[in-house]
């Protein structure tokens, strides 16, 4: 079923010219890996706010709050060039087993994003200065650090798949 | 002689350096430099953004400076371990790219870039730091940067 749309996929115009023109395969690369920067340097400062180790002087509540909408449009860019570059071959990707292990990585991540906003980040007001924040703040700081340096380390197993 | 012969080994030997020799070595220190440059440009990017007033308007400029700094410095540690060892790979290879040279050179404008420019923006002051020519520098510091890993990325297109 999967297969099928991916192989239908494949040979629309739209990803044959993904495919085979010389530039927009390197270049939504390139912008997906830029945005990867931005977005990751937000990401990392604001989980290591949470485990007390950067930002120090900055309320929590205000390193998640500012960061929240640049992390948003970063996303989206990411989201937009990530599907391009998957278009461009579908079937390759289809069969790639990182590829699968970077989108798992990527959901695990989202859910654990979600599990801290309407979970631990829900009593911010009580520890927004605390350098030392609540232990299960913390655990989930550095859960999340881990997965997204690991889908890092996954995404470009991509390519060597 | 000697330095091409420890980096890549006998011609006809397999290579001693590990990135010339098992394949998957070089994905990996990839990722590490990719951890680097988000850890370094990502937090630069920060910065900027606060020096062109986009985000924690409430945070003083220096102290922010601050606070990022040993991030900034650790990124940048990473980058001068991983990248000359994915150098070392195939130094001859690196310096006929053109998209390379033009990286390195882009590197080090924005480094000096950094430690002057950004440094005099970014210097304590006793009452809030007023933006004024600081948001100019602010973007030019971030177009530096996405010029660098723009022609870094160009490199493996090549």
């Amino acid at each position: 079923m999967l297969f099928n749309f991916c192989h239908w996929l494949s040979q629309t115009p739209f990803s044959v010219w993904l495919r085979e023109a010389p530039y927009p395969y390197p270049v939504l690369l390139i912008i997906h890996v830029i945005t990867i920067a931005v977005f990751g340097g937000m990401v990392a400062m604001g989980n290591l706010r949470v485990l007390g180790l950067a930002m120090r002087s900055v309320p929590v509540s205000q390193v998640i709050g500012q960061f929240r909408p640049w992390k948003w449009t970063a996303f989206v860019v990411l989201l937009i060039t990530g599907l391009l570059v998957t278009a461009s071959d579908p079937i390759e990707y289809y069969g790639n087993v990182m590829f699968w292990i970077s989108n798992a990585l990527l959901v695990v991540a989202g859910v654990n994003a979600m599990i801290f906003y309407f979970g631990a980040y829900r009593s911010v007001s009580n520890w927004d200065t605390d350098v030392t924040t609540p232990s299960g703040a913390r655990r989930w700081a550095a859960t999340s650090l881990t997965l997204w340096v690991v889908l890092i380390f996954a995404g470009r197993a991509i390519a060597f798949f | 002689m000697l330095l091409t012969f420890i980096l890549q080994g006998h011609p006809e030997a397999l290579p001693i350096n590990p990135i010339a020799r098992w394949e998957g070595v070089f994905p990996v220190i990839e990722s590490l430099h990719i951890c680097g440059f988000t850890l370094l440009v990502g937090t630069i990017a920060i910065l900027d953004f606060r020096l062109m007033g986009i985000f924690l308007r409430a945070q003083p400029v220096w102290r922010l400076a601050r606070e990022l700094s040993k991030w900034i410095w650790l990124g940048l540690i990473i980058q001068l371990i991983t990248g000359p060892y994915l150098f070392s790979g195939d130094p001859r290879e690196y310096l006929a790219v053109t998209a390379f040279r033009t990286k390195m050179i882009l590197f080090a404008v924005a480094l000096v870039y950094h430690f002057t420019v950004v440094r005099q923006a970014t210097v304590p002051t006793e009452i809030s730091t007023p933006l004024g020519w600081r948001r100019p520098a602010g973007a030019l510091s971030l177009c530096l940067w996405v010029a660098v890993l723009l022609s870094g990325l160009w490199i493996g297109n090549l």
